[in-house]
């Protein structure tokens, strides 16, 4: 008591300074007892949901694969299945098991194909797990709407393409990618419609998963992309010239020519890519015009194309640029020249003192 | 002795391996389960195998590495079956060319793989 008393006293007489860091002190110090007792309590919570976690998913294993075998006919629901599925749905009433189903569910269906595939989609329709997928893609989180596209997706609900296709139009990036992925891996090209009017930007990410999505099916009878090339969503435009490339849309040459005054230069660049790709060369004389007003991408862009397709015909273009101040212009001309012309490369007159075009002469030479 | 031929099964997914030791099971195979390949090496170590199935990307030590460590360390001749997701047609390539019998693309389906099986043990 006379202890306590006199450090209190102590503590009366300290200056106002004093007193205060020490009172700071004493709040920060209960503070941080306070945070390392709840992260104690919230890691013990979280190591025994994840056990839990481990322990449901085990026995959900067992039971789905017991159900997958119980039954001889794919179209068929034996008794010993109906009394799992009338299991299942009471306990899937409880969000937790829900959850842990639907992940060894998930699991499954992505590695498996054939009859045992199709059981597990019937075992989803009839536990009525569809209807909590359907229910969670009106929710309000964006997290929870994600997610419910996402089971629809991996579960093939088709009927549920007006309520994903308005989602298109989200305004967050994870549902519209989510409702994305749905419409292409469920209908294919036709899932492709919705860039018809889309506002949002597909980001690259995007654009290399629908690529690859599209490449996993048999039919890769593709639908016409010119369109698509006319958008005026910048990113349509540059995922219809990834289509244009991967699936040899020559016909679209027309929308593709008219891409080449596109006010956007990545899409001009792009655009001259494919052209390239195709061997075209009605561009040529419009790209060989306009060279001096192109960006440097373009302009190399286009030399690349002259090393698939050039001719005589673009000699006197070419020695005109085999003294550009830009090395790869340069090394490009060069190139383009010793194809087209060998005689002319061979006898080409360079001063002295001239050693980088020296050099670029002899490692075209030399490759 | 059990006259069951013994097949080692290395896949990281614990539902597919379940399914396919209950379904290689009910066609009389010994099965022995690996989550990885580190624990894939160990039963073929211990068990000698007659048939090895194997996922390609697996945590510790790959599909990859389990063929290479068989047919190079062991010097084993057992026939190894790859799994592979899409997109990894360069890793099937490499798997071949280390010593692989056969492969699935996933998603595959079990039947298909229980014929392969049969296949290759006849």
């Amino acid at each position: 008591m006379n202890n306590s008393q006199s450090v209190l006293e102590y503590f009366m007489q300290l200056p106002t300074l004093v007193k205060a860091v020490w009172l700071i002190s004493i709040v920060l110090f209960i503070l941080i007892l306070g945070l390392i007792l709840y992260l104690k309590i919230l890691r013990i919570y979280l190591r025994k949901n994840e056990k839990e976690q481990i322990k449901y998913q085990k026995i959900y294993e067992e039971n789905l694969i017991n159900y997958l075998y119980a039954g001889d006919d794919v179209n068929e629901i034996s008794e010993e299945q109906q009394l799992f599925i009338n299991k299942t749905k009471i306990e899937i009433l409880n969000t937790f098991n829900r959850k842990v189903l639907i992940s060894v569910m998930s699991k499954l269906v992505n590695d498996i194909s054939g009859e045992i595939a199709v059981s597990i989609h019937k075992f989803y329709y009839e536990t009525g797990l569809i209807n909590y997928s359907l229910k969670k893609i009106k929710a309000r989180k964006w997290e929870i709407i994600a997610s419910g596209i996402d089971e629809l997706t991996q579960f093939e609900v088709k009927q549920a393409h007006n309520k994903i296709e308005k989602l298109i139009k989200h305004p967050h990036k994870e549902v519209r990618n989510q409702a994305q992925l749905y419409l292409v891996n469920l209908f294919q090209f036709q899932g492709l419609n919705f860039l018809n009017n889309l506002e949002y930007q597909l980001s690259e990410w995007n654009q290399i998963q629908l690529l690859e999505i599209l490449q996993k099916f048999d039919n890769q009878e593709i639908t016409n992309i010119s369109n698509w090339l006319k958008s005026n969503n910048i990113s349509v435009v540059m995922f219809a010239l990834k289509l244009a490339k991967v699936y040899n849309q020559f016909e679209s040459k027309d929308a593709l020519l008219d891409l080449l005054k596109h006010p956007n230069e990545e899409i001009r660049v792009q655009t001259i890519d494919v052209l390239s790709y195709f061997f075209d060369t009605e561009c040529k004389e419009y790209l060989k015009s306009n060279f001096n007003n192109s960006s440097k991408s373009e302009q190399i862009a286009f030399l690349k194309l002259l090393e698939n397709t050039g001719d005589a015909s673009d000699e006197n273009f070419i020695l005109e640029n085999i003294n550009h101040p830009n090395f790869k212009i340069k090394l490009a001309s060069l190139k383009i020249l010793k194809e087209i012309n060998p005689t002319k490369f061979n006898n080409l007159e360079i001063s002295e003192s001239d050693t980088a075009s020296k050099r670029i002469v002899e490692f075209i030479n030399n490759n | 002795m059990s006259n069951k031929k013994k097949i080692v099964l290395a896949e990281d997914n614990s539902t597919l391996s379940l399914l396919l030791k209950f379904r290689l099971q009910k066609e009389g195979y010994d099965l022995f389960i690996a989550a990885n390949g580190k624990e894939a090496i160990e039963l073929i170590e211990e068990h000698q195998p007659e048939l090895i199935l194997s996922d390609i990307m697996m945590p510790y030590i790959s599909g990859l590495e389990v063929i290479s460590h068989v047919r190079n360390k062991l010097e084993m001749k057992v026939p190894i079956i790859v799994f592979s997701a899409a997109g990894q047609e360069e890793m099937v390539l490499k798997a071949f060319s280390l010593g692989a019998n056969d492969f699935m693309g996933k998603p595959f389906s079990p039947n298909e793989l229980v014929i392969r099986v049969k296949r290759l043990l006849s």
